[in-house]
């Protein structure tokens, strides 16, 4: 059972590393072109937004200034950009399995790798197809180009000229006020937030991971001036993966939020979410063993909720989030996950749980800081801690499976125009996840990079 | 009591006097009255010939055009007398001058007739008035275009009262347009000191110079600016004369 | 070995970062706009008091690409755009509370930053707190020596606005004939004057006079009172030119309630209008002598 765990923390550690890296922010140069404006009109540092620019998504990628649909722009005109990151990379853990002549895995050693590597690729496209009528689609590949489609969705705007009406359909990035699609950080381990992605050793369940874009319609309002904004979404339980392969499931996410004047500092922003919802436990096998796509029963409840707040203090930002997570035991007993993997712990009627299974529910933590010395140089630091608060197994330690993460860098964008972003990318970030080293003990990696990051 | 009757008697005289006085004074300026006699006159001529000017067509504005019917109006961006003499030219001093001359005061009109500005150049001081006067049965709008000074824009329907105006800074030359009729040009030379525009033989008299060495500049809207030296005496009224090279 | 490189790493990334930091800042000083004591500007709304020297980050985020370093409207996308970027140097502003000619009101300025311009590149730029507009407003205004020798005009007076009438929107019939706004405008308000091909700036860039009945909001703000004070004021730099000489104010609001009745979008007036069967006018015919609200209409003589 705990190999069993540890593979599967390993898997599940080696699928965010490869998510993180191809994780795709958007930086439209596209929108930048189309009204000549500059990037940091719109983001504090691309890709993250400014509430300018959150204000130009909420609307739907208009500026609302009558200037908005496609037929004020020039024929040749097309919303398109691309953004890749070619760099120099070192990634270093401490405690790796390896063969010795004893035997298979019979050794412990660190094991580092550094050399020139790319990052993915993305295609953003995205604008409007007329006047309150937007779209965005984004096929987006990881750094071996495998392509898959990490965004496409179109959306009604100002429904009956109400900014409170905007539906959208699709595959979309949650709600979230600090946008993991749109972080500034690209290292191997800071390249997605623990927070948004935290699952607890041994747990199946992925589908609570609201930093992954999801499946589903969105119902989003805000006032016009966008300091009130609330959304609600119903989605499938199946994290953003397409082909239905996880059956009849559904959850809901919703965030509201509201920014405050505060004089000189500029606009503060605190706002709530909570995502709730079902997802399959159990999947309906043939030819011994083989899952029918689809045919998942078994749903279990899971949930998660937190706050999030933007302060601002003149150069000087935080990012704050919370949250509480909560999953059914029998997420915490390793069901859930994946059709087409593993099926050892598919529920087949009439399996038990483990005795003294609990539900697990665990406590997430970030905080992330920016200096803006101007548009054109950020400092960023970002800490985040996870931390169980019960254990689904009641032997296992308290802390078990609790993450430490630290990234601290920069980010210097020698030019500053509305045709192209392009930034100098420079940081180091370290992470421990507690007792999930091969020997029991802590497990620690570390990641630099150096790289151009640039989109056009 | 009679000591009284006296200083009143007296106060009164004095105030007569003052007022007297005061009415000398302002007589003089309202006459533009030279401090001493000096005077430049002269003629502007074009050498070579005068360029074609096409007719305006002016049938948007039939109020207009009606005016117009049996002598069209040309674009009068260089008017040519029979002599040769060069219209609308405006010459004043750029150098010489005290700094100490008095702005006319004398009113001047700027009338909107059958959708032309009448007249097409008119010079003035800083701070002197003039009337703008709209004689169409039309609307204007009065859209002067200065760098030096404050544009503004004005509409003047048919039959609205003169409205007075005047520059504050020197300019030479505020392009004046109306923006209904685009047809519709004129300018507004803005100088300091003594100033004259040129008639229709070209003929024009700087008048209020005191004695001295001046440089006088000629401005014309097509050709730009000429200048020339000259010698002002007392009495006899100093000989410049200005030609501009037809392009 | 594996520390060494980590350390080596370490310098290069630091120095290539310092480098480019370095480099930014010294090509950054060379284009920032001179510096010199209108810096110093300020501007009043309400109690709240801008600093045009807070601004400078601000203007350098969002303004810069179309309005320019020096503010004189040649940002680098000024070729793309039309109309063009605003030349903050000339000290000239279409919405204005203030006669034309004269310079506009900190007020005025502030409301343009929070409401944009329409048809314009120029978005609302409500995101702003206030106090981060009214350092922009002094740094919109530290860009022109005007503000520096010039006092704002005082901004005209607005009397309350009335009860629409059916009257009221006959006179401003009458009156929009007389003033002839349709030689721009066009008698239906579809900008199709005979002049409106004609019009050009002060650049002598074309432009369009506004339409009407397209639906789109005027450029200075779409409330009863703007629209009083766009034809009050008129727009400077633009061929729309000020008629506070030749309307009375308590007319200005006939004309204003007539100008509702040309737009498509629902309102009181377009409902009286379409009771009254009212028609566009004929600017062939001569202009109605007598107007319902000025004069009582005589009790008939025969």
């Amino acid at each position: 059972m705990t190999s069993f765990r540890r593979s599967l923390a390993s898997a599940l550690l080696f699928v965010f590393i490869v998510l993180g890296f191809a994780s795709s922010a958007h930086a439209l140069p596209a929108f930048a072109r189309k009204y000549g404006l500059r990037c940091s009109a719109c983001h504090e540092a691309w890709p993250m937004l400014n509430y300018f620019g959150q204000k130009f998504k909420d609307n739907g990628y208009q500026l609302m200034n009558d200037r908005d649909a496609p037929i004020w722009q020039n024929p040749s005109y097309w919303p398109v950009v691309f953004r890749i990151t070619p760099n120099w990379h070192r990634e270093s853990t401490n405690k790796v399995l390896v063969d010795t002549p004893a035997g298979p895995n019979s050794g412990e050693v660190q094991v580092t790798s550094h050399g020139f590597d790319l990052s993915g690729l993305d295609f953003h496209t995205g604008g409007t197809l007329d006047k309150n009528i937007s779209f965005y689609v984004l096929p987006s590949s990881d750094p071996t180009a495998s392509f898959h489609f990490e965004q496409v969705f179109a959306r009604l705007d100002n429904i009956f000229g109400s900014p409170w009406l905007n539906v959208k359909l699709g595959k979309f990035e949650l709600d979230n006020l600090v946008s993991e699609k749109r972080i500034l950080t690209l290292t191997s381990i800071s390249g997605i937030y623990q927070t948004y992605h935290f699952i607890p050793q041994g747990d199946g369940n992925i589908f609570g991971q609201i930093g992954d874009n999801q499946l589903g319609v969105e119902w989003m309002g805000h006032s016009v001036n966008d300091r009130t904004r609330v959304s609600a979404a119903l989605l499938s339980s199946s994290d953003g993966n397409v082909n239905l392969s996880y059956g009849n499931s559904y959850s809901g996410f919703f965030a509201a939020s509201q920014a405050f004047d505060v004089g000189k500092l500029g606009v503060d922003r605190i706002g709530a979410y909570a995502m709730v919802g079902e997802a399959p436990t159990t999947y309906i096998t043939q030819n011994g063993g083989s899952i029918i796509p689809g045919a998942a029963i078994g749903n279990k409840s899971y949930s998660r909720e937190g706050f999030v707040g933007l302060f601002y203090f003149g150069k000087l930002d935080f990012l704050a989030v919370t949250q509480h997570g909560s999953d059914s035991a029998w997420f915490g007993a390793g069901y859930g996950d994946l059709p087409g993997g593993t099926i050892v712990n598919n529920n087949i009627p009439g399996t038990t749980l483990p005795v003294g299974a609990r539900a697990p529910t665990w406590n997430g933590y970030m905080l992330e800081t920016h200096y803006v010395y101007s548009p054109q140089l950020i400092f960023i630091q970002r800490s985040e801690w996870e931390r169980m608060s019960q254990q689904a197994d009641p032997t296992s330690a308290s802390n078990f499976g609790d993450v430490d993460m630290y990234t601290i860098g920069y980010r210097y964008y020698p030019i500053m125009t509305s045709r192209a972003g392009f930034a100098w990318h420079n940081e180091y970030s370290w992470t421990r996840q507690r007792g999930t080293a091969p020997d029991g003990g802590d497990l620690s990696s570390s990641s630099l990079l150096l790289g151009f990051d640039f989109d056009f | 009591m009679k000591t009284g009757y006296k200083y009143k008697l007296a106060a009164l005289f004095s105030a007569f006097l003052l007022l007297g006085l005061g009415v000398m004074i302002l007589g003089q300026k309202v006459d533009a009255a030279p401090p001493s006699g000096g005077s430049v006159a002269g003629t502007v001529k074009l050498d070579g010939t005068a360029p074609h000017e096409r007719s305006i067509d002016m049938s948007k504005e039939p109020s207009c055009a009606k005016e117009h019917a049996s002598n069209p109006v040309k674009v009068e961006s260089v008017v040519v007398g029979s002599n040769g003499g060069l219209q609308n030219v405006v010459v004043y001093v750029t150098q010489g001058l005290s700094g100490n001359e008095a702005n006319s005061t004398q009113m001047q009109t700027w009338d909107q007739k059958g959708c032309q500005y009448i007249p097409h150049v008119i010079a003035l001081n800083p701070g002197q008035h003039f009337k703008v006067v709209n004689s169409d049965q039309t609307s204007h709008n009065i859209h002067p275009q200065p760098k030096n000074n404050s544009e503004w824009n004005k509409s003047q329907p048919p039959g609205s009262q003169p409205f007075d105006v005047t520059w504050a800074n020197p300019e030479v030359a505020i392009n004046v347009k109306c923006n209904i009729h685009p047809w519709m040009h004129g300018y507004m030379a803005v100088v300091k000191g003594p100033y004259a525009v040129s008639d229709n033989s070209g003929d024009f008299k700087l008048e209020g110079l005191a004695p001295g060495s001046y440089t006088l500049t000629a401005w014309q809207e097509e050709y730009g600016t000429q200048t020339q030296k000259v010698t002002v005496a007392a009495g006899k009224p100093a000989a410049v004369n200005f030609t501009f090279k037809a392009k | 070995m594996r520390a060494t490189l980590l350390k080596c790493s370490l310098v290069v990334s630091v120095t290539v970062g310092v480098f480019f930091a370095l480099s930014g800042s010294a090509s950054a000083q060379i284009t920032r706009y001179q510096e010199d004591q209108r810096l110093g500007t300020e501007s009043h709304i309400g109690n709240v008091t801008g600093h045009a020297k807070a601004a400078a980050m601000d203007y350098r985020r969002y303004c810069v690409g179309c309005h320019g370093d020096d503010g004189d409207g040649m940002g680098a996308n000024e070729p793309w755009l039309d109309p063009k970027p605003r030349n903050f140097t000339l000290g000239q502003f279409k919405c204005r509370s203030t006669p034309t000619g004269t310079l506009p009101t900190d007020e005025d300025l502030f409301d343009t930053i929070a409401r944009g311009l329409d048809r314009s590149n120029m978005p609302p730029w409500n995101t702003f707190t206030r106090q981060q507009r009214a350092d922009l407003v002094a740094y919109v205004k530290h860009f022109s020596p005007k503000f520096q020798t010039e006092k704002p005009g005082t901004p005209i007076q607005i009397p309350p606005e009335p009860e629409v009438t059916a009257d009221r929107i006959k006179t401003g019939q009458v009156l929009f004939q007389k003033l002839e706004c349709w030689k721009c405008h066009g008698v239906e308000g579809k900008a199709n004057g005979p002049s409106a091909d004609t019009l050009q700036d002060d650049q002598n860039r074309p432009i369009k006079p506004y339409d009407f009945t397209d639906g789109t909001r005027p450029k200075c703000g779409s409330s009863d009172q703007d629209i009083y004070k766009i034809f009050m004021t008129g727009l400077d730099g633009t061929p729309m030119p000020s008629f506070a000489d030749n309307v009375k104010p308590d007319e200005a609001w006939d004309l204003v309630f007539y100008l509702r009745t040309l737009q498509p979008m629902h309102s009181k007036e377009r409902q009286i209008a379409k009771q009254l069967g009212l028609k566009p006018i004929d600017p062939n015919a001569p202009v109605p002598e007598a107007t319902p609200a000025a004069t009582p209409a005589p009790a008939p003589q025969q």
